[in-house]
């Protein structure tokens, strides 16, 4: 059945006269306008933290996106300053892009704390999807979504990251960690 | 003699000053920063010089270098001549109009009387609307020497458009000369320093009528059917570029200045504070002699003149930035079914008003 609109709209003798709406559509802005201006005083005072206009400066300002949020994947350093990765794949084999190229290799006893360290680990950010597979597929608490999105490149293989660029002290993902926790958690794996 | 060639040499600089190097480009800049902050954005603040961004002021200074090192592009099959020539049409008439408009009284400086107009013209009034209708010319010719669709169409609607609402505004006149019985713009800015003889308080229905004519004259929103972005790309300058659009632009932004001025001296007193006589001012500031005195009330009058035009200019841009566009039959209708009737209504009530008061 064809869906139709209903474009008869009836309109009432005050909004036909036409003039008392623009006065009153011109009383809002204005309003907005000067709340706006007056708003930036106290801010330039200093004796307000905030705008009254919540637009954010971009370069300059920056917002702290929420915890869900779901940049760039980065690897763990743990409290020892090793790769919590053991190299076993999982996260290689769960990415839909194909972005993530390991080569594992044998513990020498300094790399890691368990048998396997991942030798060469690779992520193209030019391909990766930014869908957090890899980080659901880790079982070593390894890999993990940050909240950087800013990996603009003017070189396509500048995009590909190595394990020295990829590594992140822990500290700075403990939210998304016990984010991490709490989400998988719930789904019973 | 050459003391009056001086006297008016510097009210034509002080004029132009104030549309041309003062009013147009800080325009630009206020359109932009007013819009984004009644929308709840902050608005141009990217250029600086060395980190310093003065709200986004620099942006004016780089308009202007923008406009001055850009291609000045003539497309194909355009007329060269008319493509030029256009512009300059424009925007002449534009500044044009501000010979007659007075900023001011009469004032005795060392004895000498001092008019603040630079042409005192007995049919000011008509020449402003004389002057300015030749400025639709520059806008016709540029749509149709562009040899572009969109120009074309919007300089036929700029045609149609400006025929409409030059009747009503032309009318609208009628009452005013009617009220006043004089079309010299000084008498009427005189007659003014009475508060209640004020245009507002004489022609109401008039004021509307002006306002929302002079609005559509000057192709603004609501009425910016001509240069409609989300129709006609960019309407009768769509194939203009660098200083030339440049010209487009400030015609724009002097014809806002314009019509703030002739609203301001036909409805608003002109240059005349309420309640407040020029005698009032003379005797208040009589300790500094005649000349003192009359210098202080000039600095009242020419600063109260500009501070009511800059009111109407920011009421041209609440307008501006409050209300949709009509679509182009709209916009008609609005013209001939709506004001043009109420035009001619004003004028026999007011008729009928001071035949009864006689």
């Amino acid at each position: 059945m064809a869906y139709t609109v209903n474009r008869n709209v009836k309109l009432t003798l005050w909004e036909r006269i036409y003039l008392p709406e623009i006065i009153r559509g011109m009383y809002i802005t204005t309003r907005h306008f000067f709340i706006n201006l007056f708003g930036f005083v106290p801010f330039f005072l200093g004796q307000k933290k905030h705008r009254e206009i919540f637009t954010v400066y971009y370069p300059e300002e920056t917002v702290k996106y929420p915890v869900a949020y779901r940049g760039r994947p980065v690897l763990a350093l743990n409290e020892n300053n090793l790769p919590n990765c053991v190299a076993c794949g999982l996260c290689e084999i769960a990415c839909p892009a194909y972005c993530i190229d390991i080569i594992p290799a044998e513990n020498t006893g300094k790399q890691n704390e368990v048998e396997r360290w991942p030798k060469e680990f690779t992520i193209d950010y030019a391909v990766c999807i930014f869908c957090g597979n890899c980080e659901e597929a880790c079982p070593e608490e390894a890999i993990f979504m940050s909240d950087d999105c800013e990996i603009s490149m003017l070189d396509r293989s500048k995009m590909k990251y190595n394990l020295e660029q990829l590594l992140v002290p822990i500290d700075q993902l403990k939210d998304r960690v016990e984010f991490t926790r709490k989400m998988y958690a719930k789904w019973n794996y | 003699m050459f003391v009056d060639f001086l006297i008016t040499l510097v009210k034509i600089l002080f004029i132009f000053g104030v549309t041309v190097g003062f009013f147009a480009p800080v325009l630009t800049w206020v359109e932009r920063k007013q819009s984004a902050i009644m929308q709840d954005r902050i608005g141009a603040n990217r250029a600086d010089i060395l980190g310093f961004t003065a709200f986004g002021l620099f942006h004016i200074i780089a308009d202007a270098l923008k406009m001055f090192t850009k291609e000045d592009f003539i497309p194909r099959g355009a007329n060269k001549a008319l493509h030029t020539l256009s512009p300059i049409v424009a925007l002449i008439p534009a500044l044009i109009t501000f010979a007659v408009i007075p900023f001011g009284g009469v004032y005795t400086l060392f004895g000498k009387e001092v008019n603040l107009v630079i042409s005192d013209l007995d049919v000011g009034l008509l020449f402003i609307f004389a002057v300015a209708s030749i400025a639709t010319y520059g806008y016709v010719i540029a749509g149709w020497s562009s040899n572009n669709n969109w120009s074309l169409l919007g300089s036929i609607r700029v045609a149609a458009q400006m025929i409409s609402y030059e009747v009503t505004m032309g009318l609208t006149i009628i009452g005013i000369l009617m009220v006043y019985g004089t079309m010299r713009l000084t008498e009427i800015g005189a007659i003014q320093e009475d508060f209640w003889r004020w245009g507002i308080f004489l022609q109401p229905v008039g004021f509307f009528l002006f306002f929302a004519a002079s609005i559509a004259e000057n192709k603004r929103i609501p009425f910016d059917a001509p240069e409609a972005e989300s129709e006609l790309v960019a309407g009768y300058f769509t194939e203009y570029s660098g200083l030339k659009f440049g010209m487009f632009f400030m015609a724009e932004f002097v014809e806002m200045v314009t019509i703030g001025a002739i609203v301001t001296l036909l409805f608003f007193g002109g240059w005349n504070l309420p309640f407040v006589t020029m005698d009032g001012i003379l005797s208040m500031f009589d300790f500094l002699g005649e000349t003192g005195a009359n210098i202080i009330a000039l600095l009242i009058h020419v600063g109260v003149f500009f501070a009511k035009v800059c009111f109407f200019i920011f009421f041209q841009m609440i307008v501006r930035w409050t209300l949709p566009r009509f679509r182009y039959d709209q916009i008609m209708k609005l013209g001939w079914k709506i004001l043009l009737p109420l035009s001619l209504a004003n004028i026999l009530i007011t008729g009928a008003v001071i035949l009864a008061l006689e």
